[in-house]
């Protein structure tokens, strides 16, 4: 199939009318730019803005919410991963740098990347000497051992990835975890073994290329086995980076205070610059864009950005706009196409609702093109490997095109349209109104549908997540948004379109595809013989074949409208996390 | 009058065990009639992407698949003589354990309490002041452009939600004239000036809404009271206007407004949610509007539990106030 | 020595939205020390608004008040309210009908009696002020006064309500005293009990005493001298001997007639007063009295309708009626009454005479 030129970015430009600052300077090189007059929009994207050594001063950040844990070992979230920098370090992480390198990994604990040997089963890492927690004792490679040992208990950290029991071999699978019974269980995970205090070793049990990435998660961080409180380590996790916690009053506000026994030469990923870091949470949050535009706080922590009233504001005022940056967030958002709910298990069917949907009016509902990028693809522009796509003429026909939707419908049996749910988080307001024009744009072509709303803490355990529940109540069509793990194509597709991912609850392969093609090229991406090229390209032909399956319906390429505080120093955008770089910001 | 309070305590408690019982079944015999499962519930419990193993080990610890009543049993019994939770101990007493924040819940709503009670009494006693002197006065002075200018800002200010209102007064007050910068809570043992700067604004906002209440209540008390026989004895015996007014009018108007009073106050101190979460002030309501958002059931529990605790000791501290204002009610 | 009370060519009229009330339209009448006024009449004739604007209570209803009212020399109407309210209490003070919504629930008797006392004498203590409560208390009636002068009014019975009410009126000395239909709540054994106080009371302190009433039984008892008043005129003013012995007035002779007597023949008839008293924003031109008065044919020409009858002084000195017909006719009239003989219209309405009249028309 042809590949199409990369039109998108223009065609979006074109629609916003506001933003005309935003046309030249998105789809301008990254070059940063010296400008007299200050920093411009984007530039924040591509260059450090304020870069500065001066410490002192106060960083305040807001969180509407709160987190799911401070517990390095206990948390999910990317605006968590990012901010637990500041306390936690893992044996690997990604280079602090603005534009295209925040993407690539870079050893923090460890002195290198892991060394493979026995046919891709065992990943060594040699840790730095001296390193020291926030006490002055010295890391070793058991406190690794450790931290990676207390999430295999889910009755006390529930909320982490669980890539570690997947993929490690030894008694993984029947680890119990430190905490129920801890003489016997203590160090007890044969898996993971420290032949010296510098020295650990991962024993997997299949081969998997992508274990870099997996030990770039936070739950590598070391932990020191005597000061584990379990469930209450949040409230003081021992910190091996540049902060330490002061005062933690639960789910209201954090401080922390410079680490006196953090050595710059050990972590040069983080800065110690600001004298004080608070985070406040469950601000209101329509309230926090306003505290933010006021200077009463510095950051908004959640990282997806301003709310509509303030894009508003940012977008109309030139001074404002020129402290915004317009990043892609490295998060997607889809409706799943379900493969089960009949009749979408036609795959006609389900290409008739790509056909069908009217792009422009579900971009509009993310916040037109400062909320997103019109996608055609299964995978973000942020994932290695991407190529951009377009099968059902998202890209050049994004009002819809209701001929080939109708020889769609008349190719899977239902030329006169069918009737089927679509599922949507009833709390989020874009999502409101993206399941309501998918509705609107379904009905032109006589695909009726009806709209069930679901609270976003349950959505996943409990509906468009619970196989069984989607089935009865006939939810073919379920919106989601995904953000990989790690930015290749193994972190993006293997837990939404694994064949083997799909579970009765909290599933993520909502479609519940099972194609044995995308299924062989995941476990070729993982298996020894595996290169970053090659991986690069089996992550653009799963891309190819779960859009032939029609099993996603992309939405947009999600961008969010960040305002940067110009009190802040060394502010950029890390391209992993679409988000600022927590870890190196100062204050002036 | 002792057997009477004590006869209202040990009722008391018969409704907090009800309002339990009913919360308890909301929560998990609702969702197993509409056909959830256990594993279905304990999911709810385990973070993103669960392992089934993970849920299954929740579904034990939660005990989930025990009958009902021995769940609530438990609930029960761990209020009064404690319970281990994950390997921490929750004495009593034990208003449950959330396992999303991996705490017990008692001590995060004590922790709250002060925040509420600032907020509630400080707004109450403004609304009180102010919203009984403007009824007051507009009683005596019906008809007039006071009367009629006060009873329309009345009007707005019991139309007005309080999320509105403070919203334009943080954008007014805090943004655009920074008078009231940067609005947080400041325990008052920390700063008792701050305490005081940072709580004028959502003090001002919630009475705003009840001394509009006030002022209409007080006014329709005034003016009935006023036409009464014994106002009439009252100035035939010579005393002073004033006297008049305040000692024999707005006394006995006032007695239904007191206990108006002690009864929005008690649902006050179960949480000024609006209030608490326009300004960002972690009081029990915003404890409970966070507790919801989690389905978080442990929490909606027990800050259920200490919100009827509240209103139901205002309701019993109102009747006995009522029969210490009116002579006439005994019991 | 002067009248203690002067009141002359009294008005009090109240605008409302319906049109302006005429409640009290030329009253006069003068009172002495240690002697009783009865103002008698039926609902809505306006004794108890007069009672009311002696004592300068009529102030926050918008009412209009004209004409003299003289206590003790001192002009009330027109005065300083500052003035008028020092001396409400204390040198005028008033009793009123129901006992029970007319003291404060709220406070005990005994705390509203000292109030009275030292809203008018400052300096005394609040121990002197309970001494004496204690001690009208008694005075009053009131059995064990020093327990009860702590209960609270509805923890009295009404009869022992109403003495209460009278010894708070009484705490001061006042001069005047005015009671407001004082027994019309009360039982019939009770009523007896509280007028003979009321007459004990006065003959000790020497006050004057205005007893309002529609009951001419009480007034009967009480009074030294009797006003009736009609529609908010006079009607009659007299001795009691006068008014009960010699009528003089048609609506005199009407209530007499119409109330039951013990000394009457149990078959004489009573004889009602055809029609009902007019509304006072349409006071009936003329003699308010003439759409119901039987002898309006009497009076040559039409003059009942038109011409106002004043207060003339009739046959005895010191009793005057407010009537056209003659003297004499008068006394031929009452004459026939007394002895019995019912007038052959008795039964029929003088309705339709109203209905005849112009401005006799009642409002719809």
């Amino acid at each position: 199939m042809m590949r199409r030129m990369r039109i998108g970015v223009t065609a979006t430009c074109a629609a916003a009318v506001l933003v005309l600052a935003a046309c030249s300077s998105s789809s301008s090189s990254s070059s940063s730019t010296t400008t007299t007059s200050g920093p411009s929009f984007n530039e924040g994207v591509t260059s450090v803005i304020n870069p500065s050594t001066a410490k002192g001063g106060t960083i305040t950040y807001d969180d509407s919410s709160v987190f799911d844990s401070t517990d390095p070992g206990n948390t999910y979230y990317a605006h968590v991963w990012n901010f637990s920098r500041l306390y936690a370090t893992p044996l690997m992480t990604y280079t602090s740098t603005p534009g295209a390198g925040g993407n690539d990994l870079v050893p923090a604990l460890a002195t290198a990347p892991g060394v493979v040997s026995d046919n891709g089963l065992t990943w060594t890492y040699t840790i730095k000497p001296n390193v020291k927690f926030e006490d002055g004792t010295t890391v070793t490679s058991a406190d690794v051992k450790y931290a990676v040992e207390r999430t295999f208990d889910r009755t006390v950290l529930p909320n982490g990835p669980s890539y570690f029991q997947v993929l490690l071999g030894g008694n993984a699978a029947t680890y119990p975890g430190p905490y129920k019974d801890r003489s016997k269980n203590i160090m007890g995970l044969t898996a993971i073994t420290t032949p010296n205090p510098t020295t650990v070793v991962f024993h997997l049990a299949k081969p998997f290329a992508d274990f870099d990435y997996v030990v770039a998660i936070p739950q590598t961080a070391p932990v020191p086995p005597d000061k584990d409180t379990g469930a209450n380590y949040q409230l003081h996790p021992i910190s091996t980076g540049p902060y330490e916690f002061q005062s933690y009053a639960l789910n209201k506000q954090l401080t922390l205070v410079p680490n006196p026994n953090w050595n710059p030469a050990d972590d040069p990923e983080a800065s110690q610059l600001a004298s004080k870091i608070v985070v406040n949470f469950n601000v209101n949050a329509d309230d926090i864009d306003n505290r933010l535009l006021a200077g009463d706080i510095q950051m908004d922590i959640a990282g997806t950005g301003v709310q509509a009233a303030a894009r508003a504001r940012i977008l109309s005022s030139p001074s404002l706009t020129k402290q915004a940056d317009d990043p892609l967030s490295g998060f997607m958002w889809f409706f799943y196409i379900n493969t089960k709910v009949a009749p979408l298990n036609n795959v006609a069917c389900r290409r008739a609702i790509e056909y069908a949907a009217n792009k422009i009016t579900l971009q509009d509902a993310y916040g037109g093109s400062v909320g997103g990028d019109l996608a055609s693809t299964a995978m973000p522009p942020t994932v290695i490997g991407y190529q951009s796509f377009d099968m059902y003429e998202a890209l050049s026909k994004p009002n819809g095109d209701p001929t080939m939707a109708k020889q769609e419908l008349t190719a899977c049996g239902q030329p006169n349209g069918f009737t089927t749910g679509i599922a949507y988080r009833s709390d989020r307001p874009k999502e409101v109104a993206a399941a309501t024009a998918l509705q609107a744009a379904l009905a032109t072509v006589g695909i009726k549908t009806t709209l069930h709303g679901y609270p976003s803490g349950t959505y996943y355990s409990n509906f468009a997540g619970s196989p069984a529940y989607v089935h009865s109540h006939d939810l073919g069509i379920d919106i989601g948004g995904w953000a990989p793990d790690w930015p290749d194509g193994f972190g993006w597709f293997d837990e939404i379109a694994n064949g083997n991912a799909i579970v009765p609850a909290g599933n993520t392969n909502i479609e519940e595809l099972n194609d044995p093609v995308v299924n062989n090229y995941l476990a070729e991406m993982e298996s020894a013989s595996s290169t970053s090229a090659l991986r690069a390209m089996l992550a653009n032909e799963i891309d190819h074949q779960v859009m032939s399956d029609a099993v996603m319906l992309p939405i947009v390429y999600a961008k969010s409208l960040l305002y940067r505080s110009p009190a802040l120093t060394n502010i950029y955008v890390q391209k992993y996390y679409g988000m600022y770089n927590y870890a190196v910001l100062g204050t002036s | 009058m002792v057997t009477f309070i004590i006869r209202r305590l040990i009722g008391t408690v018969f409704i907090l065990l009800l309002v339990a019982a009913i919360t308890f079944a909301i929560f998990f015999l609702l969702p197993r009639l509409a056909g959830e499962t256990a594993y279905g519930l304990a999911t709810q419990y385990v973070g993103r992407n669960p392992t089934p193993a993970a849920v299954h080990q929740m579904e034990q610890t939660l005990g989930f698949n025990e009958p009902l009543y021995v769940q609530f049993g438990r609930y029960i019994k761990a209020i009064v003589a404690g319970e281990h939770y994950q390997g921490q101990w929750c004495g009593p007493p034990c208003l449950g354990y959330s396992f999303k924040n991996q705490q017990p819940v008692w001590p995060q709503m004590i922790s709250d309490v002060p925040v509420t009670l600032s907020i509630a009494i400080g707004a109450a006693v403004l609304w009180l002041i102010g919203g009984v002197t403007i009824g007051v006065i507009s009683a005596l002075k019906r008809g007039t452009i006071f009367d009629r200018l006060s009873m329309s800002v009345a009007l707005a200010g019991v139309s007005l939600p309080v999320f509105f209102t403070g919203l334009i007064a943080l954008e007014l007050f805090s943004y655009k004239w920074p008078i009231f910068p940067n609005v947080q809570y400041v325990a008052i043992t920390q700063n008792p000036y701050l305490w005081a700067k940072n709580l004028v604004l959502p003090w001002i906002v919630l009475a705003f809404l009840y001394a509009a209440l006030y002022a209409r209540l007080t006014r329709a008390g005034m003016l009935e009271t006023l036409n009464e026989d014994y106002i009439r004895t009252a100035r035939a015996k010579g005393l002073r206007e004033r006297t008049v007014i305040i000692k024999h009018a707005l006394r006995a108007a006032l007695t239904p407004i007191v206990t108006i009073f002690g009864l929005d106050l008690g649902l006050l101190l179960g949480g000024a949610i609006l209030t608490e979460v326009t300004f960002s002030m972690h009081g029990l309501g915003l404890f409970t509007v966070e507790a919801i958002n989690n389905q978080d059931f442990p929490e909606i529990m027990g800050v259920t539990l200490l919100a009827a605790f509240f209103i139901i000791i205002a309701n019993l501290i109102v009747d006995i106030l009522y029969s210490v204002l009116d002579p006439r009610v005994r019991y | 020595m002067a009248p203690l009370l002067e009141v002359e060519d009294l008005r009090i009229h109240f605008q409302t939205d319906d049109g302006l009330v005429k409640a009290v339209d030329g009253v006069s009448f003068s009172l002495d020390r240690g002697r009783t006024l009865g103002i008698v009449g039926e609902s809505g004739s306006g004794k108890s608004v007069t009672s009311l604007g002696i004592m300068g209570l009529n102030r926050g209803s918008n009412a209009k008040t004209t004409g003299k009212i003289r206590l003790d020399g001192e002009q009330l109407v027109g005065a300083d309210q500052s003035r008028v309210q020092h001396l409400r209490g204390a040198k005028m003070a008033m009793i009123f009908q129901d006992p029970l919504s007319s003291l404060h629930p709220y406070y005990k008797v005994g705390d509203q009696i000292i109030e009275a006392h030292r809203a008018h004498h400052p300096g005394v203590t609040k121990k002197d002020a309970r001494h004496r409560t204690i001690d009208m208390l008694r005075r009053v009636g009131i059995p064990e006064p020093a327990v009860r002068v702590d209960d609270y009014p509805h923890q009295f019975s009404g009869g022992m309500r109403q003495r209460v009410m009278i010894a708070m009126a009484l705490v001061n000395n006042p001069e005047l005293l005015i009671a407001d239909e004082p027994t019309t709540a009360l039982d019939v054994t009770v009523q007896a009990q509280i007028l003979d106080l009321i007459s004990d009371l006065q003959s000790e302190f020497g006050s004057a005493v205005i007893m309002i009433t529609h009951d001419l039984g009480v007034v009967a008892e009480l009074s030294d001298d009797i006003l009736v008043m009609y529609a908010g005129r006079p009607a009659e003013y007299g001795s009691a001997a006068d008014i009960f012995g010699r009528p003089e007035h048609p609506y005199t002779w009407g209530l007499l007639s119409s109330m039951p007597r013990l000394d009457r023949e149990r078959t004489t008839r009573l004889v009602p007063i055809p029609g009902t008293p007019p509304s006072l924003i349409r006071v009936p031109a003329g003699c308010p009295f003439h759409p119901r008065c039987r002898y309006t044919e009497l009076v040559g020409g039409r003059r009942c309708a038109t011409e106002v009858p004043p207060l003339r002084e009739a046959v005895t000195p010191g009793h005057a009626a407010a009537c056209h017909l003659t003297a004499e006719e008068r006394a031929r009239q009452w004459a026939k009454l007394s002895a019995g003989r019912v007038p052959d219209d008795a039964t029929a309405p003088g309705a339709d005479e109203a209905a005849e009249e112009p401005g006799a028309r009642e409002p719809v």
